[in-house]
């Protein structure tokens, strides 16, 4: 057994399509644009070494960029807490129903899998100063806030507003991962708590939570991930906008990019989010996985 | 689900239960409502979306299907999309899982590191490959066909797969696996005969989060792709942003025409579906 | 189990196949013609048999879907070169949405793939692929080989294409900035159509005491906006603002950029309540359902208004930006042309230069005016009657007219020039920012990336 499992040239045959292909396709360009991050390079003409030139200016005059960092860091924030707490309470909710649970689950898991580039248009259309949310509540007279262009505080409101709609559409997904994972763990170990004198809540609290642990790792990674690279649904409700208040990482290398041409500097913006995501991962296996040794 | 005991539960209406129930149906309700409205919004007029958004519409604008079906061509679009999105699926699940199962069950140690080096691929934005990637394709002549679109989508596929598939293969037991080899079963027929039958639900939840990743891709497709036959329908949906003003509602016609018989099989197979996704992921 | 397997991932592989991509985003500083009104194109009829010569050509909407009267006789200009060079010319379009056209150009042009013609934004966006060398230089064919199809245009068409005396680009249309408004407003109001600054605000005065809305414009979409700061800018200091800005001789902080920027303030106060977030769309359709008085706007709009409310041409009246007392030339008007670039490495010159020639000959030119609403670059002559009321109104402003601007943001030094300064009007519009305080973050754009240089 154990030779076979040893066995190099099967290993090797196993893993060498998606490893050519992984190389050629994503990893050879992304070994391009950590050059291109340090040139400066229109896309049309030739690359220009400069060095560290790029990620300098990022950091020390880019106005925007620390908007954007910001910003970005809130999304990754308020994304990664909301979806874990809404996620897990709805599938806590729905596993302890019993009619319309299917229901409730499908239609509550429906927009992950629309595209959010259709469906920002659509919540830019409903935040719109007058013909959407706001034109149902001026018939109750109220005046609603300018949704996606305030441009005061902190965090102006169109960030809450964005994470609110991205909360509304992904959060189908962790419900449904911890659903699987509730429904996989054994009747009896609740039956015994209750015949303990246990309540709900402390059987929630001392035997589901412990025991979605696992779970909690690939879902916080993939939220995380998921809000720092998050992209479409910003560009189509703001596009970054007011002034760039609502840029994101995203939006930013976008528009430097594929807007102003600064192809170099958008790759350093690129290099960035590539650190940032590693970073964040390796953060959330990191701590987590002390936890679990704790407890 | 049948873990659920019947003659436990008390048929007994209770004041949380309703609460409960009143909760769950709103939430519905907002996931329902805006995707009601975008249906009475591609039955109306530009200028009647604009001035009375939320009335029925008065006349219904059955026109503005027509147009999107025609100018859109929408039929040849999907038709490429699903030539695309099932080519990258198939692909992408057999070869992912073959790196996974090496991942997962083989012991050597360079596959460790294979795992890391893959999991990078899951965090890099599509915007910053387009550009080297796109010179690269055309030189190979690769732009401007549906093959050129399969290869990236397989690709940027990949990462997922193998992420979601090595969890699923690491939790069968070992026993399986030495059984098989007893009997004389070599390391590929235990990938074949044993490991893949028994991951299918593995292979569906990845096949899915890859098939709607691809399914709604927009940048490289609007990029890779030139001739008016060979475009996928992300593609063709934002035809009908003009240059200078939108015509929303044609936009919004062709968009449900998009998703009009995949609700009606969603609401028919749904259960199926969802069921698929829960079971596949409780083992991973 | 295997046949449960497949019904349900064929369901699922539906169900996902549901909403698509549609990146939308209304528009990046003016684009060509507007929606609405319907006209029947045909269909190209000729296809390429592979014996004649192919060329490409780019273009930012799709033919086939587009409601946009001016993509529509550019489909029409195509119908007819493929049809009148049948078995000797071929031309392929490629089409993407506005949004993704720089993404894609630039992507071929990267490659070595530039498209045989493209269309391009003149200012900045043009001045990127004059400087990377991707546009052929056109004089020599104009000013010699072609004279006769050079004397054609309309005098001084050229001069914002013009690169050190070299033409690099050919024009198809162009349209101009004026003041739409609804005379039945102005009537009830007991308005006259303002000629300065001061007028135009007593008239803003007199249409919000008798309930209506003086002025509709949208924030949200930025060039809008800047599109009336542009005017106020040239009407404070004239064409010398943008020329000594752009070399460095003024800064963006002096009294004539201040002074048109706190104008700027003080007129938005007559806007609509929403405007800080309306759309470009929304705001035309403000005017044209008669909430609002005016609207500042290309002449692309005019199709917009004449198709979504055709009762509203009777009653539309167009007159220039007014002027500034003490300030510069009231005659400038805002122009902005779609032009036509043909590739430097293009190997089918002839062809090339085919197409462009029909893009400007007298149907195509005719067509522009008549039906499109645009103007004509060309000294083709047209029926006014065919055209839209509107455009003859313009034409007549045009009469009068002693010079022309690009649009502001297309005539700063970059693009991200231009984003900065739309940018910082809206801030001044908004109130997050004094027009000082806005205007010096573009000062320190430019002492950073504009002036060093």
């Amino acid at each position: 057994m154990n030779r076979l499992l040893e066995d190099r040239k099967a290993a090797f045959i196993f893993i060498a399509p998606a490893f050519l292909l992984f190389t050629l396709i994503l990893f050879v360009p992304i070994i391009q644009v950590i050059y291109y991050s340090l040139c400066n390079y229109t896309g049309l003409t030739k690359p220009d070494f400069v060095g560290l030139k790029n990620y300098i200016d990022l950091f020390t005059s880019d106005e925007t960029m620390k908007i954007a960092l910001k910003n970005s860091i809130f999304f990754m924030l308020f994304s990664g807490v909301t979806q874990q707490i809404v996620g897990l309470f709805l599938a806590v909710l729905l596993t302890n129903i019993k009619a319309g649970r299917n229901l409730f689950k499908n239609i509550y898991y429906l927009p992950c899998v629309l595209s959010s580039a259709a469906l920002g248009l659509l919540w830019a259309f409903l935040f719109n100063p007058k013909i959407g949310i706001n034109n149902l509540l001026s018939t109750f007279g109220i005046q609603g806030p300018n949704w996606l262009f305030d441009t005061k505080g902190f965090i102006p409101l169109p960030m809450w507003v964005i994470g609110c709609v991205a909360l509304w559409q992904y959060v189908g997904q962790n419900m449904m991962l911890y659903m699987a994972q509730i429904s996989g763990i054994s009747r009896d170990i609740y039956e015994a708590s209750y015949i303990d004198g246990a309540s709900r809540g402390q059987s929630f609290r001392f035997i589901t939570l412990p025991l979605i642990k696992p779970m909690l790792i690939t879902t916080l990674s993939l939220n995380c991930i998921g809000s720092l690279k998050f992209f479409d649904l910003i560009y189509n409700m703001t596009q970054g906008g007011p002034n760039h208040r609502t840029d994101v990482l995203a939006t930013h290398l976008y528009t430097q990019g594929f807007k102003y041409y600064k192809y170099g500097y958008a790759s350093a913006i690129s290099m960035i989010l590539l650190i940032l995501c590693l970073f964040t991962t390796f953060l959330i296996s990191k701590c987590i996985k002390v936890e679990t040794y704790e407890s | 689900m049948k873990i659920e005991d019947k003659q436990k539960k008390k048929k007994k209406i209770t004041v949380t239960g309703v609460l409960l129930y009143a909760f769950l149906i709103v939430l519905a309700l907002v996931y329902l409502l805006p995707l009601v409205w975008m249906l009475s919004v591609s039955l109306k007029s530009n200028r009647e979306v604009l001035s009375s958004p939320f009335s029925p519409p008065s006349v219904l604008q059955l026109g503005n299907y027509i147009f999107a079906w025609v100018n859109g061509q929408l039929g040849v679009a999907t038709l490429n999309s699903v030539i695309v999105c099932t080519s990258a699926l198939i692909i992408s699940l057999l070869i992912g899982a073959m790196a996974a199962f090496a991942i997962a069950r083989m012991r050597l140690g360079f596959l460790k590191y294979m795992m890391q080096y893959f999991l990078i691929g899951m965090m890099i934005p599509v915007h910053c490959v387009l550009i080297p990637l796109f010179v690269r394709f055309s030189n190979w002549h690769l732009t401007n066909q549906l093959i050129g679109l399969i290869i990236p989508y397989i690709t940027f596929s990949l990462p997922m797969t193998i992420f979601l598939m090595t969890g699923f293969f690491k939790s069968m037991p070992g026993e399986i696996f030495e059984a098989a080899c007893i009997d004389g079963c070599s390391i590929y027929g235990c990938f074949i005969r044993i490991a893949l039958p028994l991951s299918r639900v593995g292979m569906f939840v990845a096949g899915i989060m890859t098939f709607v990743g691809n399914w709604n891709e927009l940048l490289l497709a609007m990029v890779f792709i030139s001739d008016v036959a060979k475009k996928t329908l992300p593609v063709t949906l934002t035809y009908f942003v003009g240059p200078y003003a939108t015509n929303y509602v044609q936009m919004f016609a062709a968009i449900i025409i998009a998703i009009a018989p995949t609700i009606i099989v969603y609401s028919i197979f749904s259960n199926q579906i969802v069921d698929g996704l829960t079971t596949g992921a409780v083992k991973g | 189990m295997v046949k449960r397997f497949v019904s349900g991932f064929l369901a699922a592989a539906l169900v996902l196949g549901s909403l698509s991509g549609c990146s939308v985003s209304t528009d990046t500083g003016g684009g060509a013609g507007s929606s609405g009104a319907t006209t029947e194109t045909t269909s190209g009829s000729v296809t390429a048999t592979g014996k004649e010569e192919q060329i490409t050509w780019m273009f930012w909407d799709d033919l086939n879907a587009t409601e946009d009267l001016i993509s529509k006789g550019y489909k029409q200009v195509i119908d007819r070169f493929n049809e009148q060079y049948k078995g000797k010319y071929y031309c392929n379009v490629v089409t993407t949405n506005l949004e993704e056209y720089p993404t894609k150009l630039n992507a071929l042009v990267t490659s070595g793939n530039t498209p045989d013609v493209f269309i391009c934004n003149p200012g900045p966006n043009l001045t990127q692929y004059v400087e990377s060398g991707a546009a052929a230089d056109l004089t020599d064919i104009l000013k010699n080989q072609e004279s006769q199809w050079y004397g054609t245009f309309t005098d001084g068409i050229f001069e914002r294409i013009t690169y050190d005396g070299k033409i690099m680009a050919v024009p198809t249309n162009f349209a101009a900035a004026c003041v739409f408004y609804n005379t039945d407003i102005f009537k009830k109001a007991g308005v006259e159509v303002p000629k300065t600054y001061d007028e135009l605000l007593a008239a803003c005065k007199k249409i919000k005491e008798a309930g209506y809305t003086p002025i509709s414009c949208s924030a949200g979409t930025a060039w809008c906006l800047s599109m009336i700061a542009g005017y106020l800018c040239d009407r404070e200091g004239g064409p010398d603002n943008l020329v000594d800005v752009n070399a460095g001789k003024i800064e963006w902080t002096s009294k004539t950029f201040v002074d048109a920027a706190t104008k700027l303030k003080e007129l938005s106060q007559y806007f609509q309540d929403t405007a800080a977030g309306d759309s470009n769309d929304q705001a035309t359709a403000n005017f044209y359902n008669g909430d609002a008085a005016m609207l500042v706007q290309g002449s692309w709009a005019i199709a917009q208004i004449n198709g979504n409310n055709p009762e509203f041409e009777d009653k539309c009246g167009v007159f220039q930006f007014p002027a500034i007392e003490g300030g510069s030339d009231p005659n400038r008007m805002i122009v902005k042309t779609d032009n036509l670039v043909m590739s430097s490495t293009t190997k089918h010159k002839e062809a090339a230069l085919a197409l462009m020639k029909m893009f400007t000959d007298d149907t195509a030119q005719k067509y522009t005016a008549e039906v499109a609403g645009k103007i004509p670059v060309t000294k083709v002559s047209i029926d006014y009657d065919k055209a839209p009321k509107q455009f003859a109104y313009i034409n007549d402003i045009l009469k009068n007219v002693t010079g022309t601007l690009g649009f502001y943001n297309e005539s700063l030094a970059s693009v991200e020039a231009g984003d900065t300064f739309d940018a910082a009007m809206v801030d001044v519009f908004l109130g997050n920012a004094e027009p000082q305080q806005a205007l010096q973050k573009v000062q320190d754009f430019y002492n950073k990336n504009v002036w060093k240089k």
